[in-house]
């Protein structure tokens, strides 16, 4: 008995993050994925219309695609972005001078914002007539574009302010950076290597794990990504933010369609899952496990 | 294998209280003093949320047996509103305005306000009730309400050396004016918006007099309309001549910071110049020609949610809350809609409302698209984007050909 106990004890422990899991994801979850298959307009019935919703997505909402397209864009730019900035930073934090520990916490603060004070602060740098970033340009005598009205510039708008969050992806690196055997580099500069030589052939390989990591993370929020474009440009200019978890997101409580929203948010489910999978497959062949080299040198000995 | 079962059934046991916990937590009726409990939600945000909070604690004051929660959803009122009818869980008592989104979760109100005899109707200003009805059935009481007018900045209309705007007002003295202002001082002689929300917009159509669509929601021939173009041309001509803002908000910043000289608005703004002590005036809308202009109303009810089990407790609640005390306490944050209220506070004396209750009478009998449309939000949305095509700088999108395209939506 006391042995039973003993074996059951564990899960006790972790039995309140389990019934949040049910209740609260995994619930809602597969509950979405059943009413992605009915009309339902809130405050009437649902109504079974088996695979009306998906077909009526992909052949007649135009905004589907078109949604779609923006938010592939977004990602196309942003993730690299990102991935670039975040590491820069991380590099310029980990070099061994006075006072890291300031520009550590600077980076980082934008992280600890929330998304709708980090939009408020955005829209007013960006407001073209009286934004500081107009008004910085026009010290450097460049006239500054409509940001937020601008249909050209206004998705560019949303990336900038996107990639003020970038502090916690730079952490992820600068923790890894850190962890590089200090010998490697002194070797290395021993050797003649120059610092970027020293960067693209010892720091780099040695952080792909992180860069998975970052990489698939950062893929999948934005593709997530509403907060900003809700508060910042409610989708426009002229429908040009209109991001797909925006579109999601009025077509289940603008437009009352629930079960249609539901069916949008699994195929964008299923979107993030195709390219996560794709970026897994492609890894074998980039990224580098020390460890795992390390095991199979020592399986090969013997 | 055992064990396995047990975890599960614990697992599954905790689950099912958490669950019920959550089902009976919502459900519940009675408060622990055996007063019934009414939950009431309400849209509003800081200090309006504590004025509002004083008047239920009065009327939970003076009722044994009811007690009021109010329940302050702000920004998210319509998703927490749709989740609540959704999951049959919506507050009892709830804010209201966009009646043809969420009639089929309310409660009718016509034999309620039958009982209380004939004078009860009559002391609200009529032209509301049909913006708290769909299809002839009242949902939700009148609880305050906006038109919109005319703003105008007193200080640069002296500077330009122009006359205010006075009885009759048109369109085109308008641009004349603000043509004027914006030769002669900084500032731009008016501002519109370049997104406005089309459910406001249709009142300039409906002052020259076509609307978006027809009694069966056909906008063939209406929209694309001759008299539509014209409303449409004229605010994109303003803005091309250079004699009119395009604003990205709703031009009251614009206008508080003196950048424009008039703009059309609803009484929000009130309370914000009042504080900024801005030398300005409201008069009545302009008129196309000699047509009278009619404004859009914007009204506020509140409505009772039709799963409710307190409803005769609600409806006390709403009496009260649309009664003429609670009217009175309201002034300043809604116009009242009580006659007697208007009367005894002397609200037509002020020049700051009277306009409002001025465009209320010259509007009466036009029903918003909002009402026929039966999928407003989606017409709204590809309106919106139409709209914002002819007005947004980078495009000033063909105005015939826009409205062309909008009627074949």
């Amino acid at each position: 008995m006391q042995k039973s106990i003993k074996k059951i004890t564990p899960y006790l422990f972790i039995l309140p993050w389990i019934i949040g899991f049910l209740v609260f994801t995994l619930g809602p979850l597969i509950f979405s994925l059943i009413m992605s298959f009915y009309n339902w307009s809130l405050t009437g019935k649902p109504q079974f219309v088996g695979f009306g919703n998906y077909i009526e997505m992909f052949t007649r909402d135009k905004q589907f695609s078109k949604s779609l397209i923006i938010s592939l864009k977004y990602a196309a730019v942003f993730v690299p972005l990102n991935m670039a900035i975040a590491l820069f930073l991380a590099m310029l934090i980990a070099q061994p001078v006075k006072h890291t520990k300031i520009f550590r916490t600077i980076f980082y603060i934008p992280s600890v914002i929330s998304g709708v004070a980090v939009s408020i602060i955005w829209s007013w740098i960006l407001n073209s007539d009286y934004g500081i970033l107009n008004y910085l340009l026009s010290l450097l005598g460049i006239k500054g574009p409509k940001w937020l009205v601008d249909p050209g510039y206004a998705i560019l708008a949303v990336i900038i302010a996107s990639a003020f969050g970038v502090g916690s992806m730079m952490l992820i690196f600068y923790t890894d950076i850190k962890g590089i055997p200090s010998t490697l580099y002194e070797a290395a500069s021993l050797d003649g290597a120059s610092s970027f030589r020293q960067f693209f052939s010892i720091t780099l390989p040695l952080i792909t794990p992180t860069l998975l990591f970052n990489l698939i993370t950062s893929i999948i929020s934005s593709f997530q990504q509403v907060t900003l474009v809700m508060l910042l440009t409610g989708g426009g200019p002229l429908k040009s933010t209109y991001f797909y978890g925006l579109y999601t997101y009025n077509n289940a409580f603008k437009h009352h369609k629930l079960g249609y929203a539901s069916a949008n948010a699994w195929v964008m489910f299923v979107i993030i899952l195709i390219l996560t999978m794709l970026v897994f497959k492609t890894s074998s062949s980039w990224v580098f496990y020390q460890s795992e080299n390390a095991k199979n040198k020592k399986r090969r000995k013997p | 294998m055992k064990k396995k079962i047990a975890i599960s059934c614990i697992a599954l046991m905790c689950a099912s209280m958490v669950l019920s916990a959550c089902a009976s937590g919502g459900n519940s009726s009675e408060s622990k003093n055996g007063k019934v409990k009414v939950r009431f939600a309400s849209w509003d945000v800081a200090e309006d949320i504590d004025k509002q909070q004083i008047l239920v604690d009065k009327f939970n004051e003076s009722h044994d047996d009811i007690e009021v929660v109010l329940e302050a959803y702000g920004r998210d009122f319509d998703t927490k509103i749709s989740a609540g009818m959704g999951s049959k869980d919506a507050p009892d008592l709830m804010y209201m305005w966009n009646y043809p989104a969420y009639y089929e979760g309310l409660e009718p109100l016509d034999s309620y306000i039958e009982k209380e005899g004939e004078d009860f109707k009559k002391n609200y200003y009529s032209a509301l009730w049909d913006y708290n009805s769909i299809e002839g059935n009242i949902y939700g009481m009148p609880v305050g309400f906006t038109t919109h007018a005319l703003f105008y900045n007193k200080d640069l209309f002296e500077e330009a050396g122009v006359d205010l705007p006075g009885e009759n007002f048109t369109w085109d003295d308008l641009r004349a004016t603000a043509k004027t202002i914006s030769e002669k001082t900084n500032a731009k002689g008016f501002a519109f918006q370049m997104k406005p929300d089309p459910y406001d917009f249709e009142m300039y159509l409906w002052s020259n007099g076509t609307a978006y669509c027809d009694g069966k929601g056909d906008m063939k021939g209406k929209i694309d309309s001759e008299g539509s173009q014209e409303v449409f041309k004229m605010f994109q001509d303003m803005a091309k001549e250079e004699i009119a803002a395009v604003t990205e908000g709703n031009g009251t910043d614009e206008f508080r910071a003196g950048q424009v000289a008039m703009y059309i608005y609803g009484s929000w703004s009130i309370n914000s110049l009042n504080e900024d002590n801005m030398n300005y005036g409201i008069t009545k809308l302009p008129n196309f020609g000699s047509k009278p202009s009619v404004s859009i109303l914007s009204s506020s009810g509140i409505a009772m949610s039709k799963d409710s089990k307190n409803k005769d407790a609600a409806w006390e609640f709403m009496k009260y809350w649309t009664g003429e005390e609670a009217n009175k306490a309201r002034i300043g944050l809604e116009l009242p809609v009580l006659e007697t209220v208007i009367e005894s506070e002397k609200i037509m004396d002020d020049s700051t409302y009277a306009p409002f209750y001025e465009m209320l009478k010259q509007s009466a009998g036009y029903t918003p698209a909002s009402f026929i449309q039966k999928n407003w939000s989606e017409v709204s949305e590809n309106l919106s984007l139409s709209f914002e095509e002819m007005f947004n700088p980078s495009t000033y999108r063909d105005v015939k050909e826009t409205l062309e395209q909008a009627a074949q939506q």
